[in-house]
């Protein structure tokens, strides 16, 4: 079998142009609110983080036409592969891997850091889209339980890193691609039910700081300057920047570093902060954009993996922009994913764009 | 419902339904941001702008006081301290402290200590070694260049130290009483007066304080300089005070509890207010010593010349004469035979010699209290009550000072609602030469017997001269109505107790001025309290004097007192 589809050097984004338009835009937005983020009272300070995103985007932009001219079904083929190959990496992060800010979640390639849990996102759908595209009703070992156990040994070894944000989208994934399935919803409904009974035991083996986290985003005021200051101090950015904003490089809360990791994880508050509700709802309306697309795509693919596979991407990107918008915004827990396509960081983009590459192939095989 | 929901839940899924789920997740999030940058965001922005906005406060020079003479009795001298700036020395305070400790000689506790109580916020200086001299403040300066930085702020001195301390009172911080004052405008570390003129005039001495408005990132650094405004100096104010003269009083004084009081007859002008035991407001700058005064059992901050009230005694008795003339109930040459004794009933009052015949001028010259019984037997409570009231013993003077202490004049109804019991004959004989219910502070027995000295006026003693140069306007007088023959009748008296040789006064002569004047021993639980008043003209000009001696035993002390300070006044021509 023919791994390219077409001829490698094809560039053809028929009907796609709506996303690479949107991409480009949150390229652009991307450097531009680092850019701000890393501009202190009138001093651009850290110029090789700007670089090294600009190296990151070049490097997406590569992986996804790479990705768009690979077929797509040889994920359903290499899923076990694939699936196989991003465990070894985790458990080799475990004992080799680099440890930033108390978590062990980073290996070194080519100079720069990469987190093989971001991989898992992807093996994680690949995996789910085979088995629930080949459920059936009765098939309930190799629908239900046989993914059930490859979601949570694969959930486990990433929250033992430790990385609360992405073990959960592992197992959203799990139930919300498991309810497009044959498999009755009985089976998840009883699964979430039973979670909610052992939660309270797994909130003791919750880390310290994890877990002040989930007290502190109840009440943020109960600890103003530790954890309850990023909450506090982000909505005070945002709120801050009214209809239009303060304008760029002129957010207060930004330039003046009221604001923790804010060119990563809290980069949505430089936006709200520095270009008000226009800009942040013009930044939704690009994500929805993007969305919409690819939810048509999952109706008109050519096979049920395809279908899986384009909610499954979906639901990445949802899970992303829901659980960090609100988190900046103080709805959600403090629970440390990016804000996909505008934090600071390649392994999240590269992830990102890869997924959009596979995307782009589907749609380009549809009917 | 609930099988809606399952319906719901069991049906087939689509990609449609989650298109709507994003769609409700997405209008969630604009929803929220609505909130936060629409509805709430004025509230927020200010937040933002408390957040980096900061104003350094720039303390602001304290008005001078000065006395009559334009010579400074209160003012602002500037004193250097030792500060650091927290977030600079962050990592580095201990071994800094402990440099500075071994270089200035100040213990490292007290380094520590100055910094928790005198620390503000990360990026203002906290005083950690204060109070030291120019020289030693450069030289460490030197030593320490850029991390530690010499901080200049104006201090209260009082050069008099105690003699003025009454008159004066001292200054504080007005973060002890911040509650009430941040309502006046006050911000915590800005001085505000407490007691005497510092008090009273505190709107016009203190300055505005200036600020620096500056930009702070979240560690405090500053990142911005946004403007200035300059402190201003508060108003200087004179007063009528002169120092000289306070001095004198001080010293004839001596370390007898009591006041002494020298104002001007015609408009008031107070020209030494004395009161013992005294402090040193110094201390209350510096903030050593405090405890020992506030425990001293003297009551050294107590201003025994207008804050406390005390039997007045015999210097009731020119009030009982005029009461007793304007009534008609006697004339200037009416006579009472003094045996010594009166009787009341089966009671005897007695006086304190036999005095024989005695008329007006003489019964005032000796301080017969024979003779004022019968007046008041003649004039019962009622008028004596009113005539007292007139002269201002149940009201407030209005001297410009703080907490002043009314008089009190005792009547028939008072007795009745307040002691239930009814007024006795005896009750007035003892109010007829002041003793009894009756009580009024030295200031206000002294303001009584200007009205002799000025021609009938009942005057409001101050102590302002001048705000800014400009005349205060303070000087109100009130006309009692009292006939001229009257007054000089009374006068007649009153001179007589120093002219002739054998008034309670006649020590007084020896200064070879027109004096008047009438003794008090007050009766009371204790030893009792001596008192004189009076006055005398000096250069075309009319002073009134009063001298109380608390628990002083006799008026003769008092009268001495009076005798030795103007002496010492005119001799050093400081009238």
């Amino acid at each position: 079998m023919n791994i390219f589809s077409r001829k490698f050097t094809s560039l053809d984004f028929k009907g796609l142009k709506t996303i690479c338009v949107c991409l480009l835009i949150l390229n652009i937005l991307s450097l531009a609110s680092i850019y701000s983020s890393l501009h202190q009272a009138g001093q651009f300070a850290e110029r090789e983080v700007l670089y090294k995103q600009i190296v990151w985007i070049i490097v997406s932009w590569l992986a996804l036409i790479i990705f768009a001219n690979i077929n797509y079904r040889i994920y359903f083929d290499l899923a076990y592969l694939i699936y196989g190959l991003n465990l070894i990496l985790l458990i080799g992060v475990m004992f080799f891997g680099k440890s930033v800010m108390g978590a062990q979640r980073w290996i070194e390639i080519f100079g720069m850091n990469f987190q093989p849990s971001e991989l898992s996102k992807i093996a994680a759908i690949i995996i789910l889209a085979r088995f629930f595209s080949l459920s059936s009703p009765r098939g309930l070992v190799y629908g239900f339980l046989l993914p059930l156990i490859f979601i949570v040994l694969n959930a486990l070894v990433i929250f033992i890193q430790p990385d609360l944000g992405t073990a959960l989208i592992i197992v959203f994934l799990f139930f919300s691609l498991g309810f497009f399935s044959r498999i009755p919803k009985r089976f998840f409904i009883g699964l979430i039910a039973l979670g909610l009974l052992v939660s309270p035991f797994l909130l003791n083996h919750l880390k310290d700081y994890q877990k002040r986290r989930l007290l502190v985003f109840m009440n943020p005021n109960l600890d103003p300057l530790g954890a309850g200051y990023s909450i506090i101090q982000s909505k005070i950015a945002v709120g801050s920047g009214k209809l239009a904003g303060k304008g760029f490089l002129s957010g207060t809360q930004n330039q003046f570093n009221f604001l923790p990791e804010r060119h990563t994880d809290f980069i949505f508050t430089v936006i709200g902060e520095e270009w008000g509700f226009i800009g942040s709802l013009f930044l939704i309306i690009i994500y929805w954009l993007i969305l919409k697309k690819i939810l048509q795509q999952a109706q008109r693919a050519r096979d049920e993996f395809a279908s899986f596979f384009c909610l499954g991407i979906s639901l990445f990107f949802f899970f992303h922009l829901f659980i960090n918008i609100g988190m900046t915004l103080g709805i959600l827990p403090v629970v440390g994913l990016p804000l996909i396509f505008l934090s600071y960081g390649g392994s999240n983009l590269l992830i990102a764009s890869i997924l959009l590459g596979i995307f782009f192939n589907i749609s380009r095989t549809a009917r | 419902m609930f099988r809606n929901f399952f319906r719901i839940v069991s049906g087939s899924f689509s990609p449609e339904l989650l298109k709507r789920v994003y769609l409700g997740g997405f209008l969630v999030l604009a929803g929220v941001l609505f909130w936060y940058q629409i509805i709430r965001g004025d509230y927020y922005f200010q937040r933002a702008k408390n957040n980096y906005l900061k104003v350094i406060p720039l303390a602001s020079m304290r008005g001078a006081i000065f006395d009559r003479n334009g010579q400074a009795i209160a003012y602002d001298r500037p004193v250097f301290s030792i500060g650091v700036i927290p977030y600079q020395i962050e990592s580095s305070r201990e071994g800094l402290f402990a440099a500075l400790s071994e270089f200035s000689g100040s213990s490292l506790k007290t380094l520590d200590k100055s910094y928790r109580k005198n620390f503000q916020s990360y990026f203002s200086p906290v005083d950690i070694i204060t109070d030291v001299d120019k020289a030693k403040a450069l030289a460490i300066k030197e030593k320490f260049s850029d991390s530690v930085v010499v901080i200049t702020r104006p201090q209260r001195y009082y050069p008099n130290s105690y003699q003025l301390a009454h008159v004066l009172g001292y200054v504080k911080e007005a973060k002890a009483f911040y509650q009430e004052l941040k309502n006046y405008g006050y911000s915590p570390l800005e001085r505000v007066g407490i007691n005497g003129v510092e008090q009273v005039y505190d709107a016009y001495l203190r300055g505005a304080e200036g600020g620096k408005l500056i930009e702070v990132d979240s560690r405090g650094r500053i990142m911005g300089f946004l403007g200035e405004q300059l402190p201003q100096k508060g108003k200087d104010i004179t007063l009528t005070v002169d120092s000289r003269i306070q001095l004198a009083a001080d010293s004839a004084l001596g370390q007898q509890k009591g006041a002494l009081i020298l104002m001007d007859s015609q408009d008031g002008g107070i020209l030494a207010l004395c009161s013992k035991p005294y402090f040193n407001p110094n201390d209350f700058i510096s903030g050593k010593n405090i405890q020992a005064v506030f425990n001293d059992p003297g009551s050294p901050l107590l201003n025994r010349a207008y804050q406390a009230t005390f039997p007045i005694g015999s210097t009731f008795k020119p009030i009982m004469a005029t009461a007793a003339l304007e009534e008609g109930k006697i004339t200037p040459a009416s006579s009472f035979n003094c045996s010594g004794e009166f009787h009341l009933g089966r009671a005897a009052f007695r006086c304190w010699t036999i005095h024989g015949i005695q008329n007006l001028y003489e019964a005032l010259a000796h301080s017969c209290n024979v003779y004022f019984y019968n007046l008041g037997m003649i004039l019962g409570p009622e008028p004596i009550t009113d005539w007292a009231g007139k002269f201002g013993l149940n009201s407030l003077t209005g001297i410009d000072l703080p907490s002043e202490k009314s008089g009190f004049v005792p009547s028939r109804q008072w007795k009745q609602k307040e002691i239930k019991s009814v007024w006795y004959p005896g009750d007035t004989v003892n109010f007829s030469i002041g003793q009894g219910y009756l009580l009024a502070s030295p200031l206000a027995i002294m303001r009584a017997m200007n009205v002799f000295a000025n021609g009938g006026y009942l005057v409001r003693p101050h102590l302002i001269k001048e705000i800014d140069s400009i005349d205060s306007g303070i000087s109100t007088r009130a006309y009692l109505g009292i006939s001229e023959k009257n007054l000089q009748a009374v006068r007649q008296g009153l001179r007589e107790a120093v002219l002739r040789d054998d008034g309670s006064a006649h020590i007084l002569q020896r200064l070879n001025l027109k004096f008047s004047g009438k003794t008090g021993t007050a009766q009371n639980s204790g030893k009792a309290h001596g008192w004189f008043t009076g006055f005398f003209t000096y250069q075309d000009k009319t002073y009134t004097i009063c001298v109380f001696i608390e628990h002083g035993g006799a008026s003769y002390e008092a009268v001495k007192i009076a005798y030795y300070f103007l002496k010492s006044v005119i001799e050093n021509n400081l009238l």
